[in-house]
C-alpha cells in the first residue's frame, strides 16, 4: 500500500540547513496498521506529510497505491489524495463555512464516490446524529476530532494517516475517539498510518517503529 | 500604560500589513478631504480679496452705444459736478507668458472707502501718483513675474512686450494675478491713448444715468463667492464621500485588529489591568496612528491640490470669471481643521471597535466570536440601519416634492447620501442570501458548493470592503453618466444656439450701416442681431398673485427667423411652439429655466423691468434651457429690446446663402467698415472654445470621481491582504484533502470576481438613481437648470460597472491567490498548525 523507500528531507532555515528525514525506509501492507512514533522534532510529522503527497523527498521514493509519487505532478498527486488517502489532523482540519453532515461528506464528494447509507452510518457510529446541521464551531474538541475522522472514513481509502489524532483531546476524550477510530479502520479494512508520541495510541496497532532525529530505529513494540 | 501600549503596538509588527492598511485608509481619507479644503480655501481666499476690489462694490457707468469711454467723456462727467472717477483696464502678458490683468486707477477721485485707494500716508501716494510710479500686486503674483518675496520690492519686471513694470510694492490684499496702478503709467503701458475703460462712482452716487451712458449698480453684480458656492458644495460632497469610503478601510483595519487581539487583550486583563485602562490604552494607540496619518494625508492633500489647482482655477475663470490664485494660501484653521477632521473621523470608525472592546467579558475574551451568530445579529442591525436610511431618503424626497425645484440643495445631497447608505447597508444583506441560495442549490457540486459556503464566511471581513466598492462605484457611474449627459445636451445645445456659420463682432454704433450693407448682398442670406442689456426685475404678476422681487437680471435680444425659430429649444410655451414665437414677435418675452427655477416664473406671468428711466412690463411666452450661464437671462426680440430698454446691438450672425466665398465676405467687410481679422467668428471656432472650457470644468470632477474609485479599489485590496493569512489556512484542509492548488487559486478568484461583480451589477440601478438625483435636483438647486437624465447602457454602465468591477476584485484577489500558489506545503501546513 505504502512504500517508503531511502527517504532524505532536508529544509533550510535561517539557521542553515535542517536535516529532518536521514534514509528511512518502510512499508504498510493493504489492510496493516502502523504507529510511528518519536520525540518533538524528530521528524514524525515530515514523515506523514511526505507518505500523504503534501510534500516530496530530496532523496529516495514513495510508492503509494503502486504510483512513485515522485514522478507524479501536483494534480496527480491531488487527485491520488482525493481517491486513496483519508487523512485526521491534530487540528482537525474541519472547513468552517460546512455544516457537519458537508464536512463529513466533503472529501467522499470531490473523489465522486458518495455513499449515502455509509455517510449516515458514520455519523451514527460518530455520535454525531442530530448535529448534521450544526458547524464546527459549535462542536467540542471531541466531536470536532470525530467529525474530522468521519470526513476520512467516508470515502473508504485505501490508507489513512493520522497525525497526533487525540493530541489536542483530554484522556477520556482521547480514549474514545481512539477506540472509534481502530474500529472503524478495522470496519473498512484500510490501512493505517499513525504519528503519535503515545504509548497508549501506538500500542494496539500491529506494528510500531520510532524516528530519532530523522532516523529510523528498530521496533518500539 | 506605556508597557499596555507597547504590547498593544507588538501586534503590528507582526502584522504590518494591518497596520499599513490602518494608515492608508486614513491617509487617503485625509488626503483627499483635505486636498479638496485647501482648493475650497485658497480660492474662498481670492475670492475675498477681489470681493475688497472695485469691481463688486462700485458702480459703473459705460457707453450706451457700446463705444469705448474716453477722458472726455470723464471731464465732461466731471464739469457737470459729478464725483466719478476713471479707470482704464487691460491685460499685459509677462516674459513666461502669463496674461495679468492690469488695472490703472486715480487715486485721488477714487471712492476713498475703497481699499485701493487707500495709502499709506502723503509720501506713498506721491510715490503712487508720480513718475517712476509704484505698481501694486499681491505676493501670489510674484511667481507670474519670475520673482522671489524678497527680491520683489522695488523690482521693476520685464514684460513680453519690452514694456517695464514701474517699482513693485507688494500688497497682500490684492487679488492674485492683477497689477494696479496709477492711470498714466498704465496707459502708457496699455498704450491706450485716452480711451478708459469704464468710469466708477460710489455706489447710490448718482440716481440715473448720465445721457447717453449706462449705469449699472454695485449691487447688481454678483460676488465670485456667490456665482461660485455651490460650484465649491459639489467638490466639497465629493471630497466628503472620499472621505467616508476612506473611513471604510479604516474601520475594516480596526476591526480585524481587535478581532485577532482579543487573546491579548485578556491575557492583558488576566494580568490585572483594568477595563478602562484598555480602552484608555486603545484610545492612545488610536490617536496615534491617527495623528500619523492625518498628517501624511494633509500633507498629500496639499500636494493634491496643487495639482489640481490650475485646472479649478481655469474652470472658475471660464464658468464665473471669478480669478483664483494658483499658489496655495491656507489659513491656520485650514491645517488644524484637517487633523481635526482626520481625528474626528477616525474617532467615528473606531467607535464600534471601543465599544466592542468595553463590552467584552473577561472570560470570554480569548473565545472566538462564532461568526456566524455575530454575523447574523450584525447582518440584522445593518438591515435595520439600512431601512431607516431609506426611510430618510424617501421623506426627503417627499419634502423636495412639495417644494419649488430651486431649493433643497443640501436636501438634495441628503436624499443621494440616504440612497447610498441605504445600498451600502443593504449590500451584505443581499449577498448573504443570495450566497445561502446558491450554497444550497450547489449542494450536489462539492467545490462549488464550497466554494459558496466559504463566500459566507469571507462576507463579514469583506462586506466593508464591497460595501465602499458600490458607493464609489454607484457614484462613479452617477457622476459620468451626469458629465456624459450633459456634454451631449451642451453639444446640442450649443447646435441649436449657434445656428449661423459666422459672427460678426463690432463696434455699436457701426451695427446699422452694417446691417444695411449685408441687406443688399446675395451671399448674406439672414442676418441675425443680438443685443444686450441689463435691468432690474422688479415684480411678477402670477395667477397666483403679484410679488416684488428686485434682482438683476440679462436682457438678450435675438432675431427670430426661420435659421433660428425651428431649432432654438423650449421647455415650456403657454400654447405651443408657434405662438410663442408668435407672441415673442410682437413683444412677449422668453425667461431662462434659472431665473424662472430662482423667482417660480411660469409661462403667463406677467413682469415688470425697470432700467435707469425706463420700466417695461412683459408677458412670459416660455422658457427656454440656458446651460452654464449662472445669471438669470430675459430674452426678447432683438427690435423690442432695442425699442423698449434702448439696449445697444452686441453681435451678429451671418447665415450664409449655398454659394458664399466667406474670405471673400470677409475681405469685403474689412475693406468697407475697416473691422480687423478677428471681427468675423467661424461658429466653430466658438464651439471649440466652449466645449473646451465644458471639458476644462470637469477635470476636477472626474479626478476626484477616479480617486475615489482608486479608494474603495485600495479598500478591497487591503481588506483581501489584511487576510490573507487567514485564506491560506483555510484553503489549506481542502488541498490537503487533495483539491489542486491551481483549482484553489481560481475558485479564489472566481469568489471575489463574483462578489465584485454582483456588486458591480448592484451599482448600476444606483449609479441611475445618483445620475436622477444630480441632474433633477442638485443641479437644479445649485446652478438653476435641469437635464435631461442620460443614460448609456451600451457604454458607460456595463463597461464601467463590470469591468472596473471584476478588474479590481481580480487585481486585488490576485496577490493573495498567487502567495497561495508559490508557499510550499509545510509553510501551509505549518500555519494550519498554528492556528
Amino acid at each position: 500500500m505504502l512504500k517508503l523507500d531511502q527517504i532524505h528531507k532536508t529544509y533550510m532555515t535561517p539557521q542553515g540547513p535542517l536535516r529532518v528525514l536521514e534514509n528511512v525506509s518502510l512499508t504498510l501492507a493493504p489492510g496493516q496498521s502502523l504507529a510511528l512514533m518519536g520525540e518533538s522534532g524528530s521528524g514524525k510529522s515530515t514523515l506523514l506529510h511526505l507518505a500523504a503527497g503534501l510534500d516530496l523527498p530530496d532523496q529516495g521514493h514513495i510508492a503509494l497505491a503502486g504510483q512513485n509519487l515522485a514522478s507524479l505532478a501536483e494534480p496527480a498527486r491531488a487527485k491520488l489524495r482525493r481517491e486513496q488517502l483519508g487523512l485526521v489532523f491534530q487540528q482537525f482540519h474541519l472547513v468552517p463555512s460546512l455544516s457537519v453532515i458537508d464536512n463529513l461528506r466533503l472529501q467522499a464528494r470531490l473523489a465522486k464516490r458518495e455513499d449515502a447509507d455509509w455517510s449516515a452510518h458514520l455519523i451514527e457510529r460518530l455520535g454525531l446524529e442530530g448535529l448534521e446541521k450544526r458547524y464546527p464551531e459549535q462542536l467540542s474538541g471531541g466531536q470536532q476530532q470525530r467529525l474530522a475522522i468521519g470526513r476520512a472514513l467516508a470515502l473508504r481509502p485505501a490508507l489513512l494517516l493520522a497525525d497526533e489524532p487525540t493530541g489536542n483531546l483530554d484522556e477520556t476524550t482521547a480514549d474514545e475517539v481512539l477506540e472509534l477510530l481502530l474500529s472503524l479502520v478495522h470496519e473498512t479494512q484500510c490501512a493505517l498510518l499513525i504519528v503519535t508520541h503515545s504509548l497508549q495510541v501506538a500500542a494496539p496497532l500491529d506494528r510500531c517503529l520510532r524516528l530519532r532525529h530523522g532516523r529510523l530505529l528498530d521496533a518500539a513494540l | 500604560m506605556t508597557q499596555i501600549l507597547s504590547t498593544l503596538l507588538s501586534h503590528y509588527r507582526r502584522h504590518p500589513g494591518q497596520l499599513a492598511m490602518l494608515l492608508l485608509g486614513l491617509w487617503v481619507a485625509s488626503a483627499l478631504w483635505s486636498g479638496i479644503q485647501a482648493i475650497n480655501a485658497t480660492a474662498r481666499d481670492s475670492y475675498a480679496r477681489a470681493d475688497a476690489l472695485f469691481d463688486t462694490q462700485l458702480d459703473q457707468l459705460e457707453r450706451r452705444d457700446g463705444a469705448p469711454l474716453t477722458l472726455t467723456d470723464y471731464h465732461a462727467l466731471r464739469q457737470s459736478g459729478l464725483p466719478v472717477s476713471p479707470m482704464l483696464e487691460g491685460e499685459v502678458v509677462t516674459q513666461d507668458g502669463t496674461r495679468l490683468t492690469l488695472i490703472g486707477i486715480d487715486p485721488l477721485t477714487l471712492s476713498s472707502n475703497n481699499a485701493l485707494s487707500q495709502t499709506d500716508s502723503s509720501a506713498s501716494l506721491t510715490d503712487f501718483l508720480a513718475p517712476p510710479w509704484q505698481t501694486r500686486a499681491a505676493p501670489d503674483t510674484l511667481a507670474a513675474l519670475g520673482l522671489e518675496r524678497a527680491d520683489a520690492p522695488g523690482a521693476t519686471p520685464l514684460l513680453a512686450d519690452g514694456n517695464r513694470l514701474p517699482p513693485l510694492v507688494l500688497s497682500p490684499p490684492l487679488p492674485p494675478n492683477t497689477l494696479i496702478m496709477d492711470i498714466a503709467a498704465a496707459a502708457r503701458i496699455l498704450s491706450s491713448g485716452d480711451k478708459v475703460t469704464r468710469i466708477v462712482t460710489a455706489p447710490d452716487t448718482l440716481t440715473e444715468a448720465p445721457d447717453g451712458l449706462m449705469l449699472t449698480r454695485a449691487t447688481s453684480l454678483a460676488t465670485p463667492g456667490q456665482l461660485t458656492e455651490s460650484f465649491h458644495l459639489n467638490l466639497t460632497a465629493l471630497g466628503l464621500l472620499a472621505w467616508i469610503v476612506g473611513l471604510f478601510i479604516v474601520q475594516a483595519a480596526l476591526g480585524l485588529a481587535l478581532e485577532q487581539r482579543l487573546g491579548m487583550l485578556r491575557t492583558l486583563r488576566v494580568l490585572g489591568v483594568s477595563g478602562r485602562g484598555l480602552i484608555l490604552a486603545l484610545s492612545l494607540e488610536l490617536i496615534l496612528l491617527g495623528i500619523i496619518g492625518a498628517l501624511a494625508g494633509i500633507a498629500s492633500g496639499v500636494w493634491l491640490a496643487r495639482v489640481l489647482l490650475p485646472d479649478v482655477a481655469a474652470t472658475l475663470g471660464s464658468l464665473y470669471g471669478a480669478g483664483v490664485g494658483q499658489e496655495l494660501n491656507l489659513p491656520w484653521h485650514y491645517w488644524t481643521g484637517g487633523l481635526a477632521v482626520s481625528l474626528g473621523g477616525l474617532l467615528l470608525a473606531s467607535s464600534g471597535v471601543l465599544w466592542r472592546a468595553a463590552r467584552l467579558n473577561m472570560l470570554q475574551l480569548g473565545q472566538m466570536q462564532a461568526w456566524r451568530s455575530g454575523y447574523r445579529r450584525q447582518l440584522m442591525l445593518m438591515g435595520i440601519a439600512g431601512a431607516l436610511a431609506l426611510i430618510t431618503a424617501l421623506t426627503l424626497y417627499g419634502w423636495l416634492r412639495f417644494h419649488p425645484p430651486g431649493e433643497g440643495l443640501v436636501a438634495g445631497f441628503g436624499l443621494i447620501a440616504a440612497l447610498l447608505l441605504a445600498s451600502a447597508l443593504w449590500l451584505p444583506l443581499l449577498l448573504a442570501l443570495v450566497l445561502k441560495g446558491l450554497t444550497t442549490l450547489t449542494r450536489r457540486r462539492p467545490l462549488i458548493h464550497w466554494a459558496f459556503a466559504d463566500m459566507q464566511l469571507q462576507l463579514p471581513k469583506l462586506s466593508l470592503a464591497m460595501m465602499a466598492l458600490l458607493i464609489a462605484l454607484a457614484t462613479n457611474l452617477g457622476v459620468g453618466s451626469m458629465v456624459g449627459g450633459f456634454r451631449l445636451t451642451f453639444l446640442d445645445w450649443l447646435d441649436q444656439r449657434l445656428v449661423a456659420p459666422l459672427y460678426l463682432n463690432a463696434p455699436a454704433e457701426q451695427y446699422a450701416d452694417i446691417d444695411a450693407w449685408l441687406a443688399e448682398r446675395d451671399d448674406v442670406s439672414e442676418r441675425l442681431l443680438t443685443r444686450r442689456s441689463n435691468a432690474t426685475l422688479q415684480s411678477v404678476d402670477s395667477a397666483k398673485g403679484s410679488r416684488t422681487l428686485g434682482g438683476p437680471v440679462e436682457l438678450y435680444g435675438i432675431t427670430p427667423g426661420e435659421s433660428l425659430t425651428p431649432h432654438w429649444p423650449l421647455l415650456a410655451t403657454q400654447q405651443g411652439r408657434s405662438s410663442a414665437w408668435a407672441a415673442f414677435d410682437e413683444g412677449s418675452a422668453f425667461v431662462n429655466e434659472q431665473l424662472a427655477t430662482a423667482e417660480n416664473l411660469s409661462t403667463g406671468d406677467r413682469l415688470t423691468l425697470s432700467a435707469p428711466g425706463i420700466n417695461e412690463t412683459l408677458t412670459i411666452a416660455a422658457i427656454y434651457p440656458d446651460y452654464g450661464n449662472p445669471s438669470g437671462q430675459i430674452l426678447m426680440a432683438s427690435p423690442q429690446l432695442a425699442a423698449r430698454f434702448d439696449a445697444p446691438p452686441s453681435s451678429m450672425g451671418l447665415v450664409l446663402s449655398d454659394n458664399a466665398d466667406v474670405e471673400a465676405l470677409r475681405t469685403a467687410l474689412n475693406e468697407r467698415f475697416d473691422l480687423g481679422r478677428d471681427a468675423l467668428t467661424d461658429q466653430a471656432e466658438i464651439k471649440r472654445i466652449a466645449t473646451e472650457i465644458f471639458e476644462r470644468t470637469f477635470t476636477i470632477t472626474r479626478a476626484l470621481n477616479v480617486l475615489t474609485l482608486a479608494v474603495a479599489a485600495l479598500a478591497l485590496l487591503a481588506s483581501l491582504l489584511a487576510q490573507a493569512r487567514t485564506r491560506r489556512q483555510q484553503l489549506a484542509p481542502l488541498w490537503a484533502l487533495g483539491v489542486p492548488r491551481s483549482q484553489l487559486a481560481w475558485l479564489n478568484l472566481a469568489q471575489l470576481g463574483g462578489a465584485a461583480l454582483v456588486t458591480g451589477l448592484l451599482a448600476i440601478p444606483l449609479g441611475i438613481a445618483i445620475t436622477w438625483g444630480l441632474v433633477a435636483i442638485i443641479n437644479v438647486a445649485a446652478f438653476g437648470w435641469r437635464l435631461p437624465l442620460y443614460l448609456f447602457p451600451g457604454e458607460i454602465t456595463v463597461t464601467l460597472a463590470m469591468a472596473m468591477a471584476v478588474a479590481v476584485a481580480l487585481l486585488a484577489a490576485a496577490i493573495p491567490a498567487l502567495r497561495f500558489w508559490r508557499a510550499s506545503p509545510r509553510a501551509l501546513l505549518a500555519e494550519e498548525t498554528h492556528q
